[in-house]
């Protein structure tokens, strides 16, 4: 059953109608001409879709619903999904009319030269000001990864087994899975896709929505820079603080020694030495960061092997080997 | 199974394509004359050219050739650990991908090791590269990880390297480690040699460094220095930090509300919160030592293990 293509469909805070839902995405799924299966994960309580589901099972649809007791976020029900999954080939699809079903061959087809494929939905329905917000964020993102996305928040992706199985999700970070891929060195390919008529938004988006936007970049911003060296982060603010701190202290003992002014009444001893002290925190934090990483050195590789190839004269066999942490 | 090589010669590849085949054939003129088992470790570090193929190729040919593909490109530390991941003999050479290193020199770096070092590093004691962008930033550099780490090669940034299997293979390297292994492997005590060895001027393609930076290499150095000197007892290591600033707090404090209280006259506002800021962050230091004993403890390092790695028993 290794081509069989197992589609997780994560039921978070935001659904529609699972029946409607369900019924396109068939569509899309039996388009692919090749076995699949669904696998709902239903995050949390969802009397109305529970009930939905039940009704869909009874009625002799072949799907696997995972009910879990609370909401432990999509990061989570994403992977219960995949450890469901019989397939090789994993497709993920959001609880609501995001994109188009029949789109789904388009991303499985894109797996033929990538390791994961993720939705861009284009044409894009919105106002401008949703536009320009989402090409300020996507953006920010290139310039702190190099990578050039334009639709992380598209919930259609289609992605190997082996991804799903080094890519350990938590928290929030089913919204950068192709970036974390990438950085694993997993192929990623962006895939146009058509948007669904019911995923006009139009309105504008929450405090909310921003203050998670903005969170979103701050985290990969971490996952990023301070993950590997965090010396080099914490270093750098730790130095340029400390030096001002330095700076002024400096200045406070020229004063003091040669113009004769008392230390005892400059306010700005107060900031010197605040910066001065920041500064050394920072330093302590970055270090202690530095230990963390090198106590379990051991355990992570910086690296993850492709292919071992040696062709002993004996017998010609092809010794080969994927690596895994 | 072929019996354990005696020398692997580790070679990381980043687009090499021109210098791989040459790199072969002089490795194997090299080695082959020292008449013992060997075998080549070509790690391919995600090249966009064709060194992957001629990689492959080589191996088909040549048993002795382990070709190792990565994923991407991960960089030269990745290169060199996963070389020593994946390389079986009992004295490992590493040496660059782009001819800059002559195999010719591995006989002597090998004879070195037999005389009881664990760690053999060449001296490109003439180096083939421009003066002001390579040669003036590199020598402040090797001055300043021997003075910072008490290891002084005069060479740190010369791949050329011969290290007793065993040893270097417990070593953990990580992130851009690998113009530091003596200094890191420095903490399971080894015996070090230096030995003068040929360096030859690029022959292909481009050259991968630019002007190395300083300040990375003095952050990185000072990690290596608190991890070899530190990493069991980091407690102490926050204290020496935390120590000073209590004093400095004291005294300033002492200066700014005791000796006015005990002389009647007015308390200096800034002396006392200054010093009630360096005291506080002592102790914050102190707390981050606590912590710092907790991931070590909870880590999976241990000195014994290092120790362990070198000692020699007399009986």
């Amino acid at each position: 059953m290794t081509d069989t293509v197992s589609i997780v469909v994560p039921v978070c805070e935001r659904y529609s109608d699972v029946g409607a839902l369900y019924a396109a995405y068939k569509a899309g799924a039996a388009a692919l001409g090749r076995p699949y299966e669904f696998i709902f994960v239903l995050d949390g309580p969802h009397p109305a879709v529970a009930a939905r589901l039940r009704q869909l099972l009874d009625s002799g649809e072949k799907i696997t619903v995972v009910a879990l007791t609370r909401a432990f976020g999509e990061s989570t029900a994403l992977m219960i999904g995949f450890e469901q999954a019989q397939g090789e080939i994993l497709v993920t699809l959001p609880a609501y009319f995001q994109v188009e079903g029949s789109e789904i061959g388009k991303l499985v087809t894109a797996l033929g030269s990538a390791d994961l494929a993720i939705g861009r939905r284009w044409p894009r329905a919105g106002g401008w000001f949703e536009r320009l917000r989402r090409a300020a964020f996507h953006k920010f993102l290139a310039a702190v990864t190099q990578l050039r996305f334009h639709d992380l928040g598209c919930g259609a992706r289609a992605l190997r087994r082996i991804v799903a199985q080094e890519i350990q999700l938590y928290g929030d970070q089913h919204r950068f899975l192709a970036l974390l891929a990438d950085r694993r060195g997993f192929r990623v390919q962006e895939v146009q896709v058509r948007q669904s008529q019911q995923d006009r938004f139009l309105g504008a988006y929450g405090p909310r929505e921003y203050a998670r936007g903005f969170l979103d970049i701050f985290t990969v911003f971490f996952l990023v820079r301070f993950t590997k060296k965090p010396l080099r982060f914490f270093g750098m603010i730790g130095v340029s603080t400390f030096g001002v701190g330095l700076l002024l202290l400096a200045y406070l003992a020229v004063a003091r020694l040669f113009f004769d002014q008392e230390l005892a009444d400059r306010p700005v001893l107060l900031l010197a030495s605040l910066l001065v002290v920041l500064g050394l925190q920072f330093f302590a934090l970055g270090l202690l960061g530095e230990l963390i990483i090198f106590t379990h050195a051991r355990g992570m590789k910086d690296y993850q092997v492709e292919e071992v190839s040696q062709f002993p004269e004996v017998s010609p066999v092809r010794e080969t080997g994927t690596s895994m942490r | 199974m072929s019996p354990r090589p005696k020398l692997s010669v580790i070679v990381p590849f980043y687009n090499e394509e021109d210098s791989i085949r040459p790199m072969h054939a002089a490795v194997v003129k090299a080695v082959e004359p020292l008449g013992i088992p060997f075998e080549m470790v070509f790690v391919n570090d995600g090249s966009k050219d064709r060194t992957a193929e001629i990689a492959l190729e080589l191996a088909l040919r040549d048993p002795r050739v382990r070709s190792v593909r990565f994923r991407r490109n991960y960089g030269q530390t990745a290169a060199m650990a996963a070389g020593i991941e994946y390389a079986q003999g009992e004295v490992l050479v590493t040496m660059d991908g782009d001819l800059q290193n002559d195999p010719a020199d591995i006989g002597q770096l090998l004879a070195k090791i037999e005389e009881g070092y664990h760690i053999v590093v060449g001296w490109r004691f003439n180096r083939q590269d421009k003066l002001v962008s390579r040669k003036i930033p590199s020598k402040i550099a090797n001055w300043m990880i021997g003075k910072i780490t008490g290891v002084p090669i005069r060479d740190n940034g010369c791949s050329l390297k011969a290290y007793k299997g065993s040893v270097i293979k417990e070593i953990p390297l990580y992130s851009e480690m690998h113009r530091f292994i003596p200094a890191m492997a420095s903490m399971a005590g080894p015996r070090i040699a230096e030995l003068k060895v040929r360096h030859h001027a690029r022959q292909f393609g481009q050259s991968k460094y630019g002007l190395s930076r300083i300040y990375k290499v003095l952050l990185d150095v000072m990690v290596i220095k608190t991890i070899v000197a530190f990493a069991s007892r980091p407690l102490q290591w926050f204290c020496l930090l935390s120590l000073p600033m209590a004093a400095l707090g004291l005294s300033l404090f002492g200066v700014g509300v005791i000796g006015p209280l005990l002389r009647g006259t007015a308390l200096s506002l800034p002396l006392a919160a200054s010093g009630l800021i360096f005291m506080s962050s002592s102790v914050i230091l102190l707390c981050d030592g606590a912590l710092a004993e907790l991931v070590f403890k909870l880590g999976d390092i241990r000195e014994k293990e290092f120790s362990r790695l070198t000692l020699e028993v007399w009986r």
